[in-house]
């Protein structure tokens, strides 16, 4: 039997400290300057099982993480909150999962029981945002942002090391900006901002057995670049134009199964990871309603990945009715073949009511339907009927591609939510249903918080009830009933400290239960 | 199938009884009781006289829109009670018959003359006592000793309602706490601006209440005009509400938060915000930067803690058959190969994993004959992957799929999985990145097989 090499300790946690350190340094008073400092720390310990669906393994998950957030603002020691400033922030983590084992991350060639899955780590350290930003520069014309950032927009949530650049007019803002995408396995880096698609990561413990698990493919540098155009004024009307596209470079293997020429291949050119452009707008018509709409065009697949739109009337000062469209067909990274898989939209269409009864209560409803439809219905197999030869087309072939019978899925969709808020505490209600050929699931939440002491001290509740069918997998279908009793306690007002207990029930699994200790601190200078 | 559902009835019943616990009209009662016995043992106080000018209007009616400030709305429910607390002004004023013209004809600075000058919201700009003893033939120098005047014109009861003559030097205590914000009547007065602008009009009604506080819509009157014609009126919410040192505005207060209007771009906070939230960040991240910061969507969408307003309790059990449902909403904070298949691969509920991890693998879809095989039904694994290919992919990899769709120049089976209008985008795609089309296809040049 081969003894696995000694475990490496994450290097990212010597940057860790190091950047405590730094945070501990900024507290420390220095001049009279009016630079406001703020150093912010979130501890959360949890515990749990994951049970396979089929009873083994149970993953014991106990997960501690660490966050560190350091704040510096009014470097430029001016007083007014809408005049020039430079600021620093940034915000590090470390994620733990003590529960895995290190034979899950060191890989051992021909090990029968080896349970090593690519790029899991049990203990990665990310840095989530830093970066040093100007505002309300050259008079208010100019800001920027350097470093580790995110940003929002009709695109989605997303992130990149690099340079943005904004302009501010009277009317309009333009934004300009390029680096690179964050991409897990790089360091200090986590893949949360990738588009999916492609397994990709750190395969430094691969590095002699470059067969080994060919399709979790390298990690390398994504050059990223984009621009946009927002509207400045007025607030009644409001707009913005995104474009981005970024670049996968490095090697990967563009092979798994071993072809005519008995060789997996890689492929090592620069090429498209994304190119898409998206534009979103909203307007607001007075006391009388207002609507919003939105779309994004992807340029690498070319067809319109997503659109929306939404209109609301404001029937009386508390009382708001509008109707939701959504259109959705999912996209892929450059790289991944899934983009060429055949797909058709989802599309859902909503009407939703929102009616705040009093200052303390308010209850939204919304219901709707959610079809897909597609130009193949296998009910009438004419379309891609087998060759003599068993197969459905071959080399980009296809059977009959005029022959169209159009099929389509319909499902039932609702929720509802309800809030009660008062000045030591708040109740909440959420109830979701839907219902389709896929399957159905229906339940409610329900939830309160209270304060004591002014606020030191709480305690919540929750409380839900869910029930389920899987049409795909009939006997995965169960009733749900679980419930959480948390404490609060609130030292000073510096920080804070949260306690939680989970407990569900159902026939899968029995009885799950789950801890959750967190952790807030907050100092300011 | 049976269920024994007794032990879930109990702990429901248990949760139900617990949560109506924490509901305040509960412990209220109990809070209340004391003082509904105290308030039976003491002789109630005698209603207090009505008195005029102790309201807005005459009689208390509501007071007529066109007098409120410009952004109210109507029915008026006031200004935020957040942004101004509430007050006890137990006066009897007439603004109306003060201001005037065919009666006292009184500017407002000449009673307000504080105001042209002010630079904070904590500066007092109610008019000292001592401004009315020219007229009322008081003496309001030494607070302590104030000294009536003329009976009727200037006894004290004429401007303190509910005050008694055995109250001697005792009247009830004005209080108006400061408002929460950042004001520079200053500024405005230099440029001309009129009370009226911003106050509604106050020479037209009696008693001055939070009613004549400016709304934050008619601010928006010049501070949100489009381009040059709104001069120097900055749109930054810290103009006007009180700034954090990291630029967002002050948004919690002890007893209460500041909550968006639904009249400014539809962002009132409703119970189902956190399902339209996203409409709003497509377009104006500034709006939600206003209040939150990276932390704050961080936790949700790059969050490590689940947040329990989106995924229920036992989400554990629930996540497969919302993410088979309704697969676009998994995507919006979950990239899947790296969220999901971790989790997946580790319980061996994947196809690709060390021997370890499908040691104890069983069939996770539908019998092979139903999901993989000829002829195709709806329960075949084509038609669920059509129609929610993400979910596919949180759980398998490319190989996955090429075993099968691959080429069989490629060592698949050459099954094909091309929509019908692949050929007219083939050839762009390939431009931009051969490296998919190398992964199921033979060939040096994939662009070659464009056709």
């Amino acid at each position: 039997m081969r003894t696995p090499p000694p475990r490496q300790k994450p290097p990212c946690l010597k940057t860790f400290a190091s950047l405590t350190l730094l945070a501990m340094v900024a507290l420390t008073p220095s001049s009279a300057r009016a630079i406001d400092t703020e150093v912010t720390a979130t501890t959360a310990a949890q515990g749990y099982a994951l049970r396979s669906p089929f009873g083994d393994p149970i993953l014991m998950r106990r997960r501690v993480m660490q966050t560190l957030g350091l704040g510096v603002y009014h470097l430029l020691d001016d007083e007014k909150p809408t005049g020039p400033q430079i600021s620093v922030k940034l915000r590090l983590r470390l994620d733990a999962d003590i529960g895995i084992e290190s034979s899950e991350t060191t890989f051992v060639r021909g090990d029968t029981r080896s349970r090593y899955v690519p790029g899991l780590i049990e203990a990665p350290v990310d840095l989530m945002y830093g970066y040093v930003e100007g505002r309300n520069l050259a008079g208010g014309w100019l800001g920027f942002r350097l470093g580790r950032q995110y940003q929002s927009n009709s695109l989605g949530w997303w992130g990149f090391d690099g340079g943005l650049v904004r302009i501010q007019s009277p009317y309009v803002q333009v934004e300009a900006y390029g680096g690179f995408e964050q991409r897990g396995g790089l360091p200090l880096s986590l893949g949360r901002y990738e588009r999916n698609g492609v397994w990709r990561g750190d395969r430094q413990g691969l590095v002699d057995s470059p067969d080994a698990f060919a399709m979790f493919l390298e990690a390398g540098r994504a050059p990223a670049m984009g621009f946009a155009l927002e509207s400045a004024t007025p607030y009644w009307l409001h707009a913005r134009l995104d474009y981005r596209r970024v670049y996968n470079t490095g090697a990967v293997a563009a092979s798994y199964l071993p072809g005519a020429q008995g060789a997996l291949r890689t492929y090592n050119e620069t090429r498209t990871s994304s190119e898409r452009l998206g534009y979103a707008m909203d307007a607001t018509f007075g006391d009388h309603g207002a609507g919003k709409g939105g779309v994004v065009y992807d340029l690498y697949n070319q067809f319109f990945s997503a659109y929306y739109a939404n209109l609301d009337g404001f029937v009386t000062q508390r009382l708001t009715v509008g109707a939701d469209f959504d259109y959705f067909r999912p996209t892929f990274d450059g790289d991944s073949i899934f983009n060429w898989f055949t797909q058709t939209p989802i599309t859902t269409l909503t009407g939703r009511g929102s009616w705040q009864a009093t200052d303390r209560l308010d209850l939204a409803v919304n219901a709707g339907v959610r079809w897909w439809s597609t130009d193949d219905d296998p009910d009438a197999p004419s379309t891609l009927a087998p060759d003599a030869a068993g197969r459905v087309g071959d080399q980009g072939t296809l059977v009959d591609p005029k022959a169209s019978n159009t099929a389509r899925l319909t499902d039932v969709l609702g929720s509802a939510y309800g809030r009660y808020r008062w000045s030591t505490g708040r109740a909440t209600l959420r109830g979701v249903f839907e219902v389709g050929e896929r399957g159905r699931r229906e339940g409610v939440d329900v939830g309160g918080e209270r304060y004591f002491h002014g606020g030191k001290y709480g305690a919540s509740l929750r409380g839900s009830v869910f029930d389920w069918r899987d049409d795909l997998r009939p006997d995965r279908s169960a009733t749900s009933v679980g419930y959480v009793v948390g404490g609060m306690w609130k030292p000073g007002p510096m920080a804070d400290v949260l306690l939680e207990w989970e407990h569900n029930m159902n026939r899968l699994v029995g009885q799950r239960f789950r801890v959750l200790a967190l952790v807030n601190v907050v100092v300011n200078r | 199938m049976s269920r024994d559902l007794s032990p879930l009835l109990l702990a429901a019943t248990c949760v139900a009884a617990a949560l109506l616990a924490l509901v305040p009209g509960a412990q209220a009662q109990g809070d209340q009781a004391p003082a509904a016995s105290a308030s039976a043992d003491e002789p109630a106080p005698p209603p207090a006289p009505r008195a005029p000018y102790n309201a807005p209007m005459p009689g208390g009616s509501a007071t007529p829109r066109k007098l409120l400030p410009p952004g109210a709305s109507f029915p008026d429910p006031g200004p935020s009670k957040v942004i101004y607390p509430p007050q006890q002004i137990p006066l009897r004023f007439s603004h109306k018959k003060h201001s005037d013209k065919d009666g006292l004809g009184l500017k407002c600075t000449e009673c307000h003359g504080a105001a042209a000058t002010s630079v904070a919201a904590s500066d007092r700009l109610l008019p000292s006592p001592k401004v009315c003893d020219g007229c009322h033939g008081t003496e309001h120098e030494d607070l302590l000793a104030v000294k009536a005047g003329d009976p009727g014109f200037g006894s004290c009861e004429v401007c303190h309602a509910g005050y008694q003559p055995d109250h001697g030097n005792n009247v009830a205590r004005v209080a108006m706490p400061t408002a929460r914000m950042r004001s520079n009547h200053k500024i405005h007065a230099d440029r001309n601006i009129q009370c009226e602008s911003c106050h509604g009009a106050v020479q037209e009604i009696d008693l001055a209440t939070r009613e004549q506080l400016p709304r934050m819509k008619g601010c928006f009157g010049c501070h949100a005009m489009s381009g040059p014609g709104k001069g120097k009126a900055q749109n930054d919410c810290n103009v006007c509400h009180e700034p954090l040192p990291d630029g967002r505005m002050v948004s919690a207060y002890p007893d209460g938060k500041l909550l968006p209007p639904r009249w400014m771009g539809n962002l009132e906070h409703t119970a189902d915000y956190i399902e339209r939230h996203k409409r709003v960040a497509a377009d104006n991240t500034k709006a939600c930067g206003s209040c939150h910061n990276e932390n704050f969507c961080t936790d949700c969408h790059d969050g490590r803690v689940r947040p329990r307003s989106i995924h229920p309790n036992d989400y554990l059990s629930l996540h497969p058959v919302e993410a088979r449902l309704d697969n676009p909403r998994c995507t919006s904070c979950h990239q899947e190969q790296q969220f999901c298949q971790p989790c997946h691969t580790r319980a061996g509920i994947t196809m690709t994993g060390s021997p370890g991890n499908l040691r104890n693998q069983g069939r996770f879809h539908p019998p092979r004959a139903i999901w993989s095989e000829m002829p195709r039904t709806r329960q075949h694994h084509a038609w669920e992957a059509m129609r929610n290919l993400n979910a596919c992919v949180a759980c398998h990899t490319e190989r996955d799929c090429t075993v099968c769709h691959a080429t069989q120049a490629a060592g698949g089976r050459g099954f094909n999985p091309h929509p019908p209008d692949f050929a007219s985008r083939c050839k762009s795609a390939a431009s931009k990145n051969p490296r998919p089309c190398l992964v199921c296809h033979e060939g040096a040049n994939p662009r070659d097989l464009c056709r």
